[in-house]
């Protein structure tokens, strides 16, 4: 019954992976000891002056192309003015005038409608520092003071809350993807603020804004929650206020946290200490030469090799081995099957021994000729599991490795004709039921030949002789 | 001569986040207003073209490579700083969470 | 007592190469003026380790001429390990934990740091009065101040308390005491000396320059000031130069301009008058002298308030009891943090300049005045580079009065910029000047000649420099 139209906007945070800070070089890192990633530009010292990270510009740039913004050539940093114990400086060096990327878009896919979600813009901007409350004070760790950030605006165009859980699970996959950022929102690396308004016609309702919220999940929640409150308030005749609200996750709520003042006075002005950034051709090209492919190029080219969509879509959910995957692609082997041991048994190993593909021997060449074993029988899936552990720390070679495991007496015709005719010999029945035109006692004679040989036979050629030997 | 208000001042001063005295506030209504007047003149000048400069320096800027450099221990980088807690930099508690 | 302090830096530096004397003999009669002359209140902090470093010097080096020279440096370039505390209550404990780039290069050259020297609040100022540890005074007339903001550095100097200081000039700070004082005082081209290190008070008009007894030792420490930074954005990279090389030529054939509004009837008709009997001695000797139109030039001061008042407004946010500086006791919420440590630790001329700073910037004001005046900053370095298609140097008096009494502009927010409407076009436009003596008027008191320069062309100033000197 609801008969109003809810416009929502998303400002996302991510926080750009780089060696060193966006205007200073100390490091950019996660949970070092407090107060230990600084140096005196950071702490906003008198005197210090920034330098711009040639990495975070790349980034904004790989950004740009992944984002489909078009790219400010010529750009200027900005200064935000504002008090605040967690900004160093009292102003954050952003931009304001001249973002590096404009006009883009994201395209999702909702109920099977494919929408393109445009970007307003995206800039470049240093984060502020971490601060702890303890009762009457707080506390200040400048480790993160400085780090590279890109904030991703959308323009007004998102509709509900599905339509915002697939803009940030592809806005997050697609950033991940390209190497930008870790995208971890539990750790703070993206962050999500919703501008949530509704209106019963063409003109915009008033917005508030939710801050920090923790989980895409929970976006989608609080957006919900946000539109029926507004709902609820407009009908009841209330008018809604400019404000910014965050979510509860274990109420289900949005809460106030502040009613804004008639408009921000950022105080925004040139930033003097940082002449015009001017990208070249050259420099961006550059730049766009180390992007890896994104989910979307993964996909068209993964169905092409002949896997399942759900083969690639768990290959792209693990960067890790779909980056081997890919380095597969150009040896000549059944790529299905490939994907079938990397996500069984190779990953089995992989989570038990808290590895990745590329810290193992796992060579392209051995892994190809374990397919071809497999292929042509030489090996078993059984076979397989028992040489895992070998096949993943040893750089010995498939063939080494069956002589070590004894794996290739199975091969001895007259070792299997003698199981087979034993198996045989001790149960007539179901030698009866085979002649009698019962498949299902070849499966269970073939079982018993396995169970006799431990697995370890070629279990195409063991089939081949019982069936030779049946027919006799 | 004209002055600024009491409210004008106060505005200002919240913005540059100076507290001021009543004495300072009165003495600054008449100071102000000097200064305003003095920039208000920039309205009357005729700009000869839509050039703009911030800076004199018209190079490229320079970018940095990708490395990390020196860093203070938390030892120094709290020296300086009126109230400490460990290796924290203490301020009265941020509300605005 | 010893009077090798009078004696030029080349006469010093051959009694020091020959071993006739140390360069602890130098620092200790530096001492001992600079303890003799307290009235002056040049030295806000002596350095007190430098007696232990001029022990330390070692080898004298035959080739370097600034080897074991005292030198006292403006109290807003950061010392590592000694007191900067631009002469305000704010910082008036602060230890810097690093070296300004341009302490680097003095310590480099092995000269010694003899202290740091009073100014105005941050530079705010055009008489050093606005000092939170008094006013230093003209050595010419005790009763006069040595104008500002580097008034503490041409107080040593002129008063012979030591031959060298490094000052600063954001608005005529170096060139406008130097004429009070009487001696050589460059501010060179923005972007030839680093900034890394000056605290900030408008970032895009700042520069840190030499202030000496005579145009060779301006230009020879020059020498040793200059060079692209990285750690600075703002400075630019150029050939290695020597600044001295021209010092001593003939100036036959030299194009000068005279702007018109320098000799208009905002000058004292006696400075007036000498400036024109030094031009017609130029005349004599080979110089071509034109007086020209010059638009803009009667804007400057305004476009300085603007300018320099919203930049001044960001960089002192930084100031706010946090990370290093005073705070203001008893405060028990983060908004009076601020408020009352910047209340309590800024004087009044920095308070009224951040004030109207932030009211510039605020808003739709940024477009009103701060968007206008970086127009009408185009429009005036597009006329200076117009006089400079056609002439070598422009020149004119450095100020439009003689040193003023102490008390007179203090208080008086609008004369406080006045002083310097005939230097300030010079920091709009980036350009190198300089002051250097050119006599004295009726009462005893020092007139100084202002020259201005090409961008870079910092050796032809000293060119014309150099012939005022000799003659005169």
């Amino acid at each position: 019954m609801s008969e109003f139209t809810p416009t929502i906007g998303i400002e996302v945070h991510v926080e750009v992976k780089s060696k060193s800070k966006l205007f200073s070089n100390s490091a950019n890192t996660y949970g070092m000891a407090t107060n230990t990633a600084v140096n005196v530009i950071d702490l906003g010292y008198p005197g210090t002056l920034p330098t711009i990270n040639k990495e975070v510009i790349r980034q904004g740039i790989r950004a740009c192309k992944v984002l489909n913004c078009d790219i400010t050539r010529k750009m200027h940093f900005d200064r935000k003015n504002y008090f605040y114990p967690d900004n160093p400086k009292n102003y954050q060096i952003t931009q304001n005038r001249t973002p590096i990327g404009r006009n883009g878009y994201v395209e999702i896919e909702v109920d099977g409608i494919k929408k393109k979600i445009e970007i307003e813009e995206m800039h470049i901007e240093e984060d502020t520092c971490k601060s702890a409350h303890r009762g009457s004070v707080s506390l200040l760790d400048f480790n993160r003071a400085g780090v590279p950030l890109i904030e991703i605006v959308t323009k007004p165009c998102i509709s509900n809350s599905k339509e915002a859980m697939a803009y940030l699970t592809k806005l997050k996959e697609l950033l991940f993807y390209a190497n930008i950022s870790d995208c971890k929102m539990e750790e703070g690396s993206m962050r999500c603020d919703s501008n949530v308004s509704i209106s019963k016609d063409d003109t915009f309702g008033t917005k508030t804004e939710i801050k920090n919220i923790s989980s895409i999940h929970n976006v989608g929640l609080a957006i919900e929650y946000e539109i029926k409150r507004q709902e609820e308030m407009l009908n009841n005749g209330e008018i809604i206020r400019e404000e910014t609200r965050r979510f509860d996750d274990k109420q289900g709520k949005t809460i106030l946290m502040r009613v804004k003042e008639t408009g921000n006075d950022y105080r925004y002005f040139i930033e003097p200490d940082i002449p015009y950034l001017e990208l070249t051709d050259e420099f961006i090209n550059d730049s766009l030469s180390t992007l890896p492919l994104l989910p979307d190029e993964l996909r068209e080219k993964y169905s092409k090799v002949g896997l399942s969509s759900l083969q690639i879509e768990k290959l792209i959910n693990n960067r890790p081995l779909n980056g081997y995957f890919l380095g597969l692609l150009s040896y000549k082997t059944n790529y299905v099957t490939a994907v079938n041991l990397l996500l069984s048994d190779i990953s089995s190993y992989l989570n038990k021994h808290n590895k990745v593909v590329t810290d193992t021997h796992l060579s392209y060449e051995k892994l190809v000729s374990v397919i071809e074993a497999l292929e042509t029988g030489d090996l078993s899936n059984k076979n397989v599991k028992d040489l895992i552990d070998s096949l993943m720390e040893t750089d010995k070679t498939l063939d080494e490795l069956k002589k070590e495991f004894n794996i290739e007496n199975i091969t001895d015709d007259t070792f299997i004709k003698n199981i087979i005719i034993k198996v045989i010999d001790n149960n007539p029945d179901s030698v009866n039921d085979y002649k009698n035109g019962h498949d299902r006692a070849l499966k269970y004679l073939m079982g018993q030949v396995m169970k006799e040989t431990k697995g370890t036979v070629n279990p195409k050629l063991a089939n081949d002789m019982l069936i030779s030997l049946l027919n006799k | 001569m004209d002055k600024l208000s009491r409210e004008e001042v106060l505005h200002v001063a919240h913005l540059a986040r100076i507290s001021l005295t009543e004495e300072e506030i009165e003495k600054f209504r008449g100071e102000l207003k000097v200064l305003m007047d003095d920039i208000d003149k920039i309205k009357d000048v005729k700009d000869f073209d839509d050039g703009m400069i911030y800076t004199p320096i018209e190079d490229n800027t320079r970018l940095r490579e990708d490395v990390v450099g020196e860093m203070l221990s938390a030892r120094a980088a709290t020296i300086n700083a009126p109230k400490k807690n460990g290796s924290f930099i203490e301020v009265p508690v941020m509300i605005n969470e | 007592m010893s009077k090798y302090l009078d004696l030029s830096i080349k006469e010093i530096h051959e009694l020091l190469v020959k071993s006739k004397i140390t360069p602890l003999d130098l620092v200790d009669e530096a001492l001992k003026r600079i303890e003799e002359n307290k009235d002056l209140n040049a030295f806000i902090t002596i350095n007190d380790k430098v007696r232990e470093e001029a022990k330390d010097l070692g080898e004298v080096d035959p080739d370097n001429i600034f080897f074991g020279i005292p030198i006292a440096i403006k109290d807003n370039i950061v010392t590592k390990d000694m007191r900067t505390t631009c002469a305000s209550h704010i910082l008036d404990n602060f230890i810097p934990i690093y070296d300004a780039t341009v302490v680097n290069k003095i310590k480099e050259a092995k000269m010694l740091i003899i202290g740091k020297t009073n100014m105005d609040e941050f530079a705010m100022g055009s008489t050093s009065e606005t000092s939170y540890f008094g006013s230093p005074l003209n050595p010419h007339d005790k009763k006069r101040v040595s104008g500002g903001s580097s008034g503490g550095s041409a107080s040593a100097v002129a008063g012979s308390l030591i031959p060298l200081a490094l000052g600063t000039d954001t608005g005529g700070s170096i060139r406008q005491p130097a004429s009070y004082t009487g001696i050589v005082g460059m501010k060179p081209t923005y972007g030839r000396v680093s900034r890394y290190g000056l605290v900030a008070f408008a970032s895009s008009l700042d520069q840190i320059g030499p202030m000496t007894r005579n145009v060779y030792e301006n230009a020879a420490l020059l020498n040793i000031l200059v060079g692209e930074d990285e750690k600075d954005l703002t400075s630019v990279k150029k050939e290695k130069e020597d600044f001295t090389r021209l010092i001593g030529e003939d100036i036959k054939g030299m194009k000068i301009a005279l702007p018109k509004y320098f000799i208009s009837d905002i000058v004292d008709e006696e400075i007036s008058k000498r400036i024109k009997e030094v031009i017609s001695y130029l005349e004599k000797n080979g110089a071509i002298v034109d007086v020209v139109d010059m638009r803009y030039l009667d804007t400057a001061v305004n476009l300085y308030q603007i300018i320099a008042m919203a930049e001044a407004s960001s960089n002192l946010a930084r100031f706010d009891g946090i990370r290093y500086g005073f705070r203001a006791s008893d405060v028990d919420d983060v908004d009076s943090m601020y408020t009352k440590t910047r209340g309590e630790g800024f004087g009044d001329e920095v308070k009224r300049r951040i004030m109207i700073g932030s009211y510039i910037l605020s808003g739709e004001n940024a477009k009103v005045y701060y968007d206008k005046a970086l127009k009408v900053r185009d429009d005036i370095t597009k006329e200076f580079n117009r006089i400079f298609k056609d002439y070598d140097l422009i020149i004119g008096p450095t100020t439009t009065r003689v040193a003023p009494m102490l008390g007179i502009t203090k208080d008086d927010p609008h004369k406080a910029f006045m002083d310097d409407v005939l230097v300030i076009p010079v920091n709009m436009a980036g350009l190198p000047g300089l002051s250097v003596p050119a006599g004295i008027n009726s009462k005893g008191l020092p007139i100084g000649l202002h020259i201005i320069g090409k961008a870079f062309d910092e050796a032809t100033i000293y060119h014309l420099a150099s012939f005022i000197e000799e003659v005169l």
